[in-house]
């Protein structure tokens, strides 16, 4: 079904009613599943994921079982991120069944797996995997974006130190690429019907700074509009730095409060209420 | 995968266990009776972008969901498939009710279901066992794929994707077939507005679908004795026997210590449907069913050997093949040698009292039906089972 | 997972045409009931040592049904016990691993060169069937392959109605095949505490909707009307213990006395196979 965006200049709205800059609601939790060193479960919007971490850990056993090949991933000097996605066949509007093998989830897993293997400190558990699972439940678009967020979480609440947190979020265009249109204005966090037709880009930064530790662009778009993308996609970060910066602080509350845990030192300018 | 992943026990730990599961009344490592089940939280429509879903969590921190997505298929006309040609109603050969002309039918290839379990191919031998086996358990009665009957030219396919989020810790049999089981429940179905033959047309109204399993209708928050009992999807429960206790939903620890492990399947079948169906039509059968009006109308309908994860654990060394404790001290001409390992050719076959000794061959027949009996019996498990599962809020 | 690496014939059923004999009328063309008494098995042959290049081997065969149909043909290697490759972790057993493959021609659907759902299945089914019977301990760190292809599957090539008739085909498959490693095992001579068999029995309903159902043993699905359950059992007769157990059906639950029937008369069946099984081991061995 074509997106009609003629109708974006009359009344700047886009078609799920949001302006330019609005995110959708993000919605997050850690800690759902006990089982795991590290869980979390996150919406952007209709897009809906689940991560659980598990390590850092000895490289299991079993992976060396069947594959046959053993040993290899232990060796090196750095923990190893394995990401592993898994993208359920109910997950999108048309059931569609993905492989293991299928390329484009071995990309997002690669990409997954090198912005956080940069940001976590592997350094520190030398011979280890870090192994972290991603599910989609739910796509409705900015699948990367919600995978990295989700992921970040998860490996928070299971403690593996890293410098900041990941945050990663989309960027388009309010025109198609064919339309040419040099006054296009930027978009953020496209949802799915926008990224089928606009061109967009997904980007994720470091924490508060502007470092961009993730760029990807899968879509043809002219240059002098990539500029604008990309400054709007990084403000997006921020905002969801904070989203996800107050979910882990709303539960180191309540998991204080609980009794969970000791209230630490460095915590006595923290509000309790 | 299997039932049989690697157990990290000493065999002093697996002849310690082995003992209390084998005492009267078993000491289960977390505290449990032999038939209670661990704690759960359960919920269903989680998914709004499917039909029907479902979530359930372990205490142990177990997670599994379960989306089910239906989609309508255009049903193949096969030449081997006499009830479609028109003219053929007559033929008998075929469990046609008679009072209906247009026969419902259902095919096995209408249902998809697919297992993922982290960290396993999706074609590993233990994923396809739990597939074929919760499939088994859903197409036994032939009843099913008869609900997704649109016309004589459309049907719908359904899709199951079961997916386990967490690592499997413990065997993901019961917690896969639990939360299966709820999302059957909870799928619902566009409500159909054409008639006959033609090409299907659906209302848009979601409130209006009904649900595949129809609900009872008497009042929801009534007891169940009020209502009158409907058909359920099946639910698969794992059972183990150690020594002479049956116990139910093990643990992995436990698993690893079993004598037998069963995987059964129970069904409930509404009493009007078993009624018409000639699969049924056991006279003493029926006449029981209809007075049991209270209870579940349960039936079996698979039981499969799970092959226990005991088999491959280390053997304990009892002492007196222990070298270190002066089993072979001075055993120096070939004689004595010979004497030694006769003995340890005993000791090896023979179980020591204390010693683990991973079991060997297979269990007694009657062991085998005391844990099936046990699952069916009136008020038995599976009763309390579907008891409790009536207790989740399907919305 | 599409199987790229080879040229694959058409899916889908291909049935010769079969053309009315006009004389007959068409109604008479009545499948084939049975005719054996209800506890017997059909016959079967059974002869261990057939590949040389593998260190056990057997072949079985069972007996056609007579209405043109096909008996069951199995062949089954063993390679082993021989060394896990390095990689492999301790194991204290012997490792087995089990494959079950139907050949490209078997059966009236044709099959792929690649292991479908049901051809695992059967692994699984035969694997928990064999660990019970072989000792393990006597070999650790080692491994057995153990290779069973079926040569034709059951089926009766008269009645095109295939509906529903597989999923009990793949039982009689299973019991053959069980039969036929524990054979080849013994062949290989790897040490196991008894020889176990393999056994069918089903509940079955026969012509009429009001002749009660009967249970019979190593049941021919497209010789009877509708059969309600089955089972197949894996059977050690010395020591009385069953190593595996399928039951599928569907059964109410106040009826556990036909299901322990159905138990009993599948020990039966087995028994009955176990029989051949040790004259054949026999005649290699006299």
């Amino acid at each position: 079904m074509p997106l009609d965006t003629s109708a974006y200049s009359l009344a700047l709205l886009r078609v799920d009613g949001r302006r330019w800059n609005e995110l959708r609601r993000i919605h997050a939790q850690i800690r759902t599943q006990a089982a795991a060193d590290g869980s979390s479960y996150l919406e952007m919007g209709h897009t809906k994921v689940m991560c659980v971490v598990n390590g850092p850990s000895e490289p299991g056993p079993r992976r060396g079982a069947t594959s046959g090949g053993g040993g290899g991933g232990g060796q090196s000097k750095n923990a190893e991120v394995a990401v592993n996605i898994v993208i359920a066949g109910f997950s999108s509007v048309d059931r569609k069944r993905r492989g293991r093998g299928d390329k484009h989830i071995l990309e997002l897993q690669s990409t997954i797996s090198q912005a956080l293997a940069a940001s976590l400190h592997t350094h520190l558990f030398p011979h280890s995997t870090i192994n972290i699972s991603l599910h989609v439940l739910s796509q409705d678009g900015s699948l990367l974006a919600a995978l990295i967020n989700a992921a970040t979480l998860a490996c928070v609440d299971a403690g593996i130190p890293m410098t900041d947190y990941v945050a990663a979020c989309t960027a388009g265009s309010t025109s198609t690429y064919a339309a040419n249109d040099e006054g296009a204005d930027p978009l953020l966090d496209m949802n799915h019907q926008e990224e089928q037709e606009l061109p967009g880009l997904t980007v994720a930064t470091l924490g508060d700074s502007d470092r961009v530790a993730v760029l990807v662009c899968e879509s043809r778009v002219q240059v002098s509009r990539l500029e604008g993308m990309l400054a709007v996609g990084v403000d997006g970060c921020k905002q969801v730095r904070e989203i996800l910066d107050r979910v882990v602080r709303e539960k180191g509350i309540k998991m204080i409060q609980e009794g969970t845990v000791e209230r630490g030192v460095g915590l006595n300018d923290m509000e309790l209420d | 995968m299997a039932s049989s992943q690697h157990v990290l026990l000493s065999p002093a730990e697996l002849a310690y266990l082995h003992a209390s599961l084998s005492l009267t009344p078993p000491i289960r490592p977390d505290g449990r009776s032999p038939t209670q089940f661990r704690p759960l939280v359960a919920e269903t429509g989680i998914l709004p972008g499917t039909n029907g879903s479902a979530r359930i969590c372990f205490a142990d921190g177990t997670e599994a969901i379960v989306g089910v997505k239906a989609e309508v298929e255009r049903t193949r006309t096969r030449h081997d498939f006499p009830s479609l040609d028109l003219d053929e109603g007559a033929e008998d050969d075929d469990d046609l009710d008679d009072n209906q002309r247009d026969v419902v039918k259902g095919d096995n290839d209408w249902v998809e279901m697919t297992v993922e379990i982290p960290g396993y191919r999706d074609d590993d031998a233990g994923t396809v066992f739990l597939s074929a086996m919760l499939s088994e358990a859903l197409l036994a009665d032939g009843e099913f794929t008869k609900r997704l009957w649109i016309n004589r030219r459309f049907h719908w396919k359904l899709y199951l994707d079961i997916l386990l989020i967490s690592p499997p810790l413990s065997y993901p049999l019961p917690l896969l077939s639990l939360t299966t089981h709820l999302a059957l429940l909870a799928t619902r179905l566009p409500r159909l507005k054409s008639e006959g033959d033609e090409d299907p047309l659906f209302d848009d109204d979601w409130a209006a679908a009904p649900y595949l399993y129809p609900r009872p209708t008497g009042k929801k928050g009534s007891k169940k004795a009020a209502s009158a009992p409907t058909a359920r999807p099946p639910v698969t429960l794992l059972v183990m026997a150690v020594g002479n206790n049956i116990i139910f939903d093990p643990s992995k620890e436990e698993l690893a210590v079993a004598d037998v492990a069963l995987a059964v399947s129970v069904g409930e079948s509404s009493s009007s449907s078993s009624t018409t169906s000639t699969s049924s039509s056991k006279p003493t059968a029926m006449d029981l069913d209809t007075e049991e009006t209270k209870g579940h109308n349960l039936r079996l309908l698979s039981v499969r050997t799970i092959d226990p994860p005991s088999r491959l654990t280390p053997p304990g060394i009892p002492n007196a093949s222990n070298s270190a404790y002066g089993a072979n001290a001075g055993a120096k001409d070939t004689e004595k040698k010979k004497q030694q390992q006769e003995q340890a050719r005993t000791a090896e076959s023979e179980a020591v009292e204390g010693v683990w000794k991973a079991p060997r061959g297979g269990a007694k027949p009657l062991v085998m039906a005391a844990l099936v009996q046990k699952v069916l019996e009136k008020g038995g498990v599976a009763d309390e089972v579907l008891d409790a599962l009536d207790g989740v809020d399907l919305n | 997972m599409a199987d790229r690496r080879r040229i694959n014939g058409p899916v889908g059923t291909t049935i010769p045409p079969i053309y009315d004999d006009a004389s007959e009328k068409k109604s008479e063309v009545a499948r084939a009931t049975r005719s054996r008494p209800a506890n017997v098995i059909r016959k079967m042959y059974l002869k261990t040592g057939v590949t040389p290049s593998a260190s056990g081997s057997a072949y079985l065969e069972i007996e056609s049904s007579g209405n043109g149909g096909s008996g069951l043909k199995l062949s089954c290697s063993v390679h082993g016990p021989r060394a896990l490759p390095r990689s492999t972790p301790f194991s204290p057993h012997i490792i087995l691993s089990t494959h079950v493959k139907f050949a490209p021609f078997a059966t009236k659907q044709r099959r792929g060169y690649i292991r479908d759902p049901i051809e695992r299945d059967l692994g699984t089914h035969l694997e928990a069937a064999l660990r019970g019977s072989i000792i393990a301990d006597r070999w650790p760190k080692s491994g057995v392959d153990i290779i069973i292809s079926i040569v034709e599957g059951e089926q009766d090539r008269e009645t095109s109605k295939a509906q529903g008739i597989e999923a009990w085909d793949t039982m009689n498959a299973l019991s053959g095949c069980i039969t036929v490693a524990s054979a080849a095992l013994a062949d290989a001579g790897i040490d196991c505490v008894d020889t176990v068999a393999g056994g069918v029995a089903a509940l079955v309903q026969d012509a009429g909707d009001d002749a009660a159902p009967s249970i019979v043993v190593d049941p021919i699905p497209s010789e009877h009307d509708k059969v309600l359950a089955a089972c197949c059992i894996a059977y050690l007769p010395t020591r009385q213990e069953v190593t595996n157990l399928w039951f599928k059906g569907d059964l109410p639950a106040s009826d556990m006395d036909v299901y322990t029937q159905l138990v009993e008369k599948g020990i039966q069946a087995s028994k009955s196979a176990n029989r051949v099984l040790v004259d054949c081991l026999n005649e290699t061995v006299g």
